[in-house]
């Protein structure tokens, strides 16, 4: 009974904002429903974990399937979408105090929010590839208008890129679901309904036509790949994650990010039970290690600071589909691990680049500097959260860097290993320098502590709480979830 | 492989007949340079491939395949490219600048294409199922798609190559698996195409609005 609930409370939530007028209201809703669908999903991910390995839950006649691996990615979104949420109070606040928005605009980002989180939701849990797609897809029409939000010339650029771009792959990946559907009813050989399911297609996977299932892999990889933002279909990604609203950037950057690899992964089981690890793998470590030396330079010669996030997320869906291609179970596991630690340490970036750019009213970072004195409790969080997101041991990133970094040597690729150690390192740098000039250097002239808003500080507070307690210990069952999906992958 | 009865080649006939006429239109697109005509043309192309799933629905006796033809046909070939053209109407931009690649060159980049297309194509045709040698024909509108995309720097011709490149993917998805895929996913992606479409027009009139032009080409401010 859980599973339909988690997607249909955030629709209610966002239809009930266009028959309410009072923006308190639409606070109140959006907060308390994501609150709601946090506790539910995390008592979904217990039970899920309490079932042990090949545990699952089924709804709707097995319409919606969640195994390990759809309930980390659903604990996750959730997660995302509740710190969000709250963060999203004290953000719109503050641009209505600027008057960088009206009442009535804001409420088009209470609106689509909830359905942009309630399709991110729905992804993960359906069997059937071809309802992901429409899940994804679905994804993709709410989040742009999120992404033309604030009506600028470079808002519509940016969105337009992104739904073209996107649309473009999602066809792509349209069309491999199709060929993988196309082989799963020559196998199966049953009535329509069932050969687009997953759970249906991977027990028959290996007598798929190698041909067909390489060139469905290959599609898909593209078409899932760009909603990813691998590199080269990444162009899309830095206008979109710097044009959004901060709120829904984090949504795109640290929940959507996620569905998109979930997919992969999915078809990467479909494609190694039919072909052996070797093609697949050698693939999404082509993509993997080119987009995160892609991000390297970017991220060191970067001037904008929320463009700085989006190559940084590049570099870290890079990093999750090499892992993936690794293979093996250290592979598996540093792929998932990954995932996770990065959709609970990314929120708090953007939230401090949220802050500095509301305070600042820039983007560009040699406009800003001295941040400490003007923001201290940002200053400090968003030093923090680069030591966090670059891998930096005690935080959680680096246990999965190192695993990924331990999974090519085991997979004797030390050439592969070592241009992964030097995107990684160059990537450090390049942050390091960037956040010790923008918030340690000498202040601006009038450093007037500016008060900071209570919202805000909150969901950045939660935030930073798990990061730093993820770097110290995993939960059991968060753990026994990790490697439950290890093994779903095939480890 | 059993020998296909008489009824069957016939329709196998009609169907491969239909999918050359999407290949011919969407050919007479990437010459063609008035906006309304190319919303015309599309609609033909959409017309076509309505026609081949309602060819289907009557061989296979499948209802539900009924439904997508009627889908296909309401929302294809009468509901979008009425939008697009009121959308032109209203933008009052009817013409297309001049492309990349002249329309000699483009004729020759097409051909080779379809070329191309019918090589990806080679390892899954077979005549064992009905209009299995279609498949040939959705990549290369795939393919000749993705080059209108690119050659094309109006924003409502980026729409059509793109609703252009869903119609490959969904003849692919009859012509692969003879049912077409399972209802809800139909229902699903057409759902979303209507949306996109209507989202991508809310995007397309608001760019006229602030560059005062829908030229793709002028989008360029970000960078890095």
């Amino acid at each position: 009974m859980l599973l339909p609930v988690l997607i249909i409370l955030p629709v209610l939530a966002g239809l009930c904002c266009l028959g309410t007028a009072s923006r308190r209201s639409w606070e109140r809703l959006n907060v308390g429903v994501f609150s709601l669908n946090a506790v539910v999903a995390l008592c979904l991910g217990l039970n899920v974990a309490n079932l042990g390995e090949g545990g699952k839950m089924a709804a709707l006649g097995g319409f919606l399937q969640v195994d390990a691996l759809s309930a980390l990615v659903l604990v996750l979104t959730a997660f995302v979408a509740l710190v969000c949420s709250i963060y999203a109070v004290g953000y719109f606040r503050r641009d209505l105090e600027q008057n960088r928005i009206t009442e009535s605009q804001l409420r088009h980002y209470y609106l689509l929010a909830p359905l942009f989180v309630s399709a991110m939701l729905l992804a993960p849990m359906a069997d059937n590839l071809g309802v992901m797609w429409v899940a994804i897809e679905t994804t993709t029409l709410a989040s742009v208008l999120l992404i033309t939000f604030y009506n600028q010339k470079t808002s519509f650029e940016a969105g337009w890129k992104y739904i073209i771009i996107g649309s473009v792959g999602i066809s792509l990946a349209l069309f491999g679901t199709v060929i993988t559907y196309s082989s799963g009813v020559r196998v199966l050989n049953a009535e329509a309904g069932g050969s687009m399911s997953w759970s249906a297609l991977t027990t028959v996977a290996h007598q798929f036509d190698p041909r067909v299932m390489r060139l469905a892999f290959l599609l898909v990889l593209l078409g899932y790949g760009t909603k990813a933002g691998l590199a080269p279909m990444h162009t899309w990604k830095p206008d979109a994650y710097a044009e959004a609203p901060v709120p829904a950037a984090a949504l795109l950057g640290a929940g959507f990010l996620n569905c998109a690899i979930y997919a992969i992964m999915r078809f990467n089981v479909l494609t190694e039970k039919c072909l052996g690890p070797e093609f697949s793998s050698r693939l999404l470590i082509g993509f993997g290690i080119f987009s995160i030396l892609l991000a390297a330079p970017f991220v060191l010669v970067q001037r904008n600071y929320r463009r700085l996030l989006a190559y940084s997320s590049i570099d870290h869906a890079g990093i999750m589909v090499a892992a993936l291609g690794f293979g093996g179970h250290l592979g598996a596991l540093a792929a998932i691990l990954h995932m996770a630690f990065h959709a609970v340490t990314k929120p708090l970036l953007f939230f401090c680049a949220g802050n500095v750019q509301q305070q600042f009213g820039t983007p560009h970072f040699r406009k800003v500097q001295g941040v400490i004195h003007v923001l201290p409790w940002t200053a400090v969080l968003f030093v923090l959260a680069a030591f966090a997101v670059t891998g930096t041991p005690p935080f959680s990133i680096f246990q999965s860097e190192f695993t990924a970094l331990s999974a090519a040597l085991e997979a004797n690729r030390p050439w592969v290993a070592g241009l992964f150690v030097l995107g990684v390192v160059v990537i450090f740098i390049g942050f390091l320098l960037h956040m010790a000039k923008m918030n340690l250097g000498a202040g601006p002239d009038k450093s007037i502590r500016a008060p900071e808003c209570p919202w805000k500080l909150a969901s950045m507070a939660i935030v930073a709480v798990v990061i730093i307690c993820l770097g110290l210990w995993i939960p059991a069952p968060l753990y026994q979830l990790v490697l439950s999906s290890a093994r779903i992958l095939g480890g | 492989m059993p020998h296909p009865s008489s009824t069957e080649l016939a329709t196998s006939q009609w169907i491969t007949l239909l999918a050359a006429g999407m290949l011919v239109v969407q050919m007479l697109m990437v010459v063609q340079r008035m906006l309304l005509t190319n919303i015309r043309l599309f609609a033909i192309q959409s017309l076509l491939l309505t026609g081949i799933a309602a060819i289907i629905a009557s061989f296979y006796h499948a209802p539900e395949v009924f439904l997508v033809a009627l889908l296909t046909l309401l929302g294809k070939v009468v509901f979008l490219p009425r939008l697009l053209s009121r959308l032109v109407r209203r933008i009052g931009i009817h013409q297309e600048i001049e492309p990349m690649l002249n329309s000699t060159a483009s004729m020759f980049l097409c051909g080779a294409l379809t070329l191309l297309g019918y090589i990806v194509a080679r390892p899954f045709t077979s005549f064992a199922r009905l209009g299995n040698n279609t498949l040939g024909i959705a990549i290369t509108l795939l393919l000749i798609g993705l080059f209108l995309m690119f050659n094309r720097r109006k924003a409502i011709t980026q729409v059509l190559a793109l609703l252009t490149i869903e119609n490959g993917v969904m003849l692919a998805a009859i012509a692969l698996s003879s049912y077409g895929m399972p209802l809800v996913v139909e229902l699903g992606v057409f759902f979303d195409v209507v949306v996109g479409v209507m989202v991508l027009g809310i995007l397309v009139y608001r760019i006229r609005e602030s560059f005062a032009s829908m030229d793709v080409g002028k989008l360029t401010t970000l960078k890095g």
